[in-house]
């Protein structure tokens, strides 16, 4: 097992190479380079050159690369130019991740609790009219986008009922517990469908799968109970495949989390990336694609583990 | 936005490989009865014929121009209500007449219904141009890919595949777009349209999808007895990979492609909605949400209501119409609805 796990965590090392090189190569390929990224298309070539020079972007970019890599690693990604002026870029994408991951964590665990269960009645009921609900909540899941009903809840709760914790706004939960969780509720719900529809749609497909194999037909033979074969065998092998959509799921949830927090107005890593494009901040839009993407490799990486773990064959086939 | 990405982990058992040449007739047929069986896959189609032929016909269909600014009459303000009748000018601003607004106006006083068939045919256009986009790079790629198996061709593209796919998808259209600026960019004399970027940002991070797919079918195929045959009568790797493999696997790629429509539709929209996407004054759905969001506690509702409906419906007619293709080409259906 701990062979596997080294040898996916090698492998992972080349492709955050390549991701940073390409989040390198984006600033600094773009036409006219990072001066005008920041300064935009209107601006005197006498500033262009000066603030190449004081940024030391005249030198070769292989320079350049190896510097930023080399700082990078050490969590140094310069200051912050407009979004917060002369603040360094890491501190302020620190201050905002509680948020995100917050809202991130309760919006999968939402969809989780919701998702499983349905898409193992789904299966068992096939065909029955509980099925046909759960299938279309699940597809219609699938297919509103997230931040129409983020609007929508938002016109529902903040406008119809004037709930005063709709509007949007977050507070800490260290500061306010109770606050901070009335303030995710619409969030929480408007990240979450489409999560746990996409995985009640994997379940109900993996759990019918599993309910025609041959050791199902067996148990029900001996006269095992189908709950207790639903409950305790069926389930828990129909869950391996899941355990990646899950992983899968991940990119889907952080677009998400990106259109929940413009919507409801949340100070979070997705805003804080549409601020920093707004106002051509290169150095945080940088830091934050290449945090993203980092913790998207981390997160799959942690999902094939936690998947040869389920289903030993995977670790002996990768050995 | 990966709604579809439960197919993408599978590689090449998502969508089960074309049959040999010489059955393709009746397996078409047997698809085609499996496929009128269900009737979400027919209700899907109809709703995509409906919507392609609407977004086609936008100039006909829609009854006013998507630009034209409307006055409210009097007692009434922007964004008007439903059926409110609108003041129409001549180009000496003298009022000539009246004319409906059946979904009221937006901010600008244009007329929503207008607005949102333009901004239909503005979807579609993009959504079809990224799953295009990512399916003939990726198919190309891929079947290199495969055909070159194991070999460090096989490895380089594979590898950058993987880089590509290590950013949640919406996020690397962002920074690119984020980076270039919106709207069109100019290179020297040369400019490139900002809807050709919007179609390349959003379709490059479905490429290794389409790659995967590919690779893993050409793989399958290079199986086959009919490639050692074609390969001892002399046939060069350029015309087996073009006149052989393409065409025996272009089937289960067209399926991919319609899978993936549901997903390119939603992130469209998306970044439309955050401002990245086509940009005004065309018409464009996401972008409509985007404006009708500070319209939300005035009571505006229908300014976010309808074109956030017509998003919904092309989508979920894409999902019905995948999932159907998919069912009627797999061979674990029972034949019932999976």
């Amino acid at each position: 097992m701990s062979r596997f796990v080294l040898k996916r965590l090698l492998l992972s090392i080349p492709v955050l190479l390549g991701v940073s090189v390409v989040v390198f190569a984006l600033v600094h390929l773009a036409p006219g380079g990072p001066v005008r990224v920041m300064l935009g298309p209107l601006s005197n070539e006498e500033l262009v050159r000066q603030i190449r020079l004081e940024m030391g972007l005249n030198r070769p970019l292989y320079v350049q690369y190896g510097m930023w890599v080399f700082d990078a690693l050490q969590g140094d990604f310069g200051v912050s130019w407009t979004v917060q002026q002369g603040t360094p870029v890491t501190d302020i994408i620190v201050e905002r991740i509680p948020l995100t991951v917050e809202l991130s964590i309760l919006s999968m665990i939402t969809a989780v609790l919701i998702a499983i269960p349905a898409g193992i009645i789904s299966a068992v009921r096939k065909d029955k009219p509980a099925d046909h609900a759960a299938r279309i909540a699940a597809l219609s899941g699938i297919s509103i986008p997230d931040f129409w009903l983020g609007i929508i809840l938002i016109m529902i709760f903040a406008v119809q009922f004037s709930f005063p914790w709709a509007t949007g706004g977050w507070t800490p939960p260290w500061v306010d517990p109770v606050a901070n969780l009335q303030q995710l509720f619409l969030p929480v719900i408007t990240l979450g469908t489409a999560y746990s529809a996409l995985i009640a749609r994997m379940m109900r497909s993996e759990m019918l799968d599993t309910l025609s194999q041959d050791y199902v037909k067996t148990a029900r033979a001996m006269g095992i109970g189908a709950r207790e074969i639903v409950l305790k065998d069926a389930s828990k092998n129909a869950l391996i495949p899941v355990v990646t959509v899950i992983g899968v799921g991940l990119g889907q949830l952080m677009n998400g989390a990106i259109l929940t927090e413009t919507v409801f107005n949340l100070p979070g890593i997705g805003k804080l990336l549409i601020l920093a494009i707004d106002r051509r901040d290169y150095r945080i839009i940088q830091a934050l694609i290449l945090f993203i993407a980092s913790v998207f490799v981390f997160a799959n990486l942690a999902v094939d583990v936690l998947y040869a773990y389920l289903d030993p064959r995977i670790r002996h086939d990768g050995n | 936005m990966e709604t579809n990405m439960a197919t993408t982990d599978q590689t090449d058992e998502a969508v089960p490989a074309a049959q040999a040449p010489g059955t393709h007739h009746s397996q078409f047929e047997m698809f085609w009865k499996e496929f009128r069986r269900n009737t979400l896959s027919l209700v899907g189609s109809a709703i995509i014929l409906t919507m392609l032929l609407t977004a086609l016909f936008a100039p006909f269909l829609a009854p006013h121009d998507p630009t034209t600014q409307f006055e409210a009459p009097d007692g009434e303000h922007n964004p008007m209500p439903m059926g409110t009748e609108m003041l129409v000018e001549n180009d000496a601003g003298e009022i000539v007449g009246t004319t409906t607004a059946y979904l009221g106006t937006d901010h600008h006083g244009r007329d929503i219904l207008s607005r949102i068939i333009y901004g239909l045919r503005t979807l579609m256009t993009v959504s079809l141009g990224v799953v295009g986009f990512a399916m003939a790079l990726g198919v190309t790629a891929g079947a290199i890919a495969g055909y070159y198996r194991n070999t460090w061709v096989d490895e380089i593209i594979m590898r950058f595949m993987d880089i590509l796919f290590s950013f949640p998808s919406l996020i690397l259209a962002i920074a690119v777009l984020g980076v270039l600026g919106v709207g069109s960019t100019e290179y020297g004399s040369f400019t490139l349209p900002n809807i050709v970027k919007v179609i390349a940002v959003i379709g490059v991070v479905y490429i290794p999808s389409f790659a995967r797919v590919m690779r893993g079918s050409v793989l399958k195929e290079m199986e086959e007895d009919y490639i050692d045959a074609a390969k001892s009568l002399g046939a060069s790797d350029r015309h087996i990979l073009v006149k052989d493999i393409a065409v025996n696997t272009l089937p289960t790629v067209v399926v991919q492609g319609t899978l993936y429509m549901g997903t390119a539709v939603l992130a469209s929209a998306a970044l439309s909605f955050l401002g990245l996407g086509i940009q005004p004054p065309n018409a464009s759905l996401g972008l409509m949400l985007s404006n009708a969001r500070g319209y939300l506690y005035s009571g505006e509702w229908w300014y976010s209501v309808f074109p956030g409906l017509v998003i919904v419906v092309t989508i979920l007619g894409f999902n019905l119409l995948g999932d159907g293709l998919r069912d009627a080409l797999d061979p674990r259906n029972d034949g019932g609805e999976r």
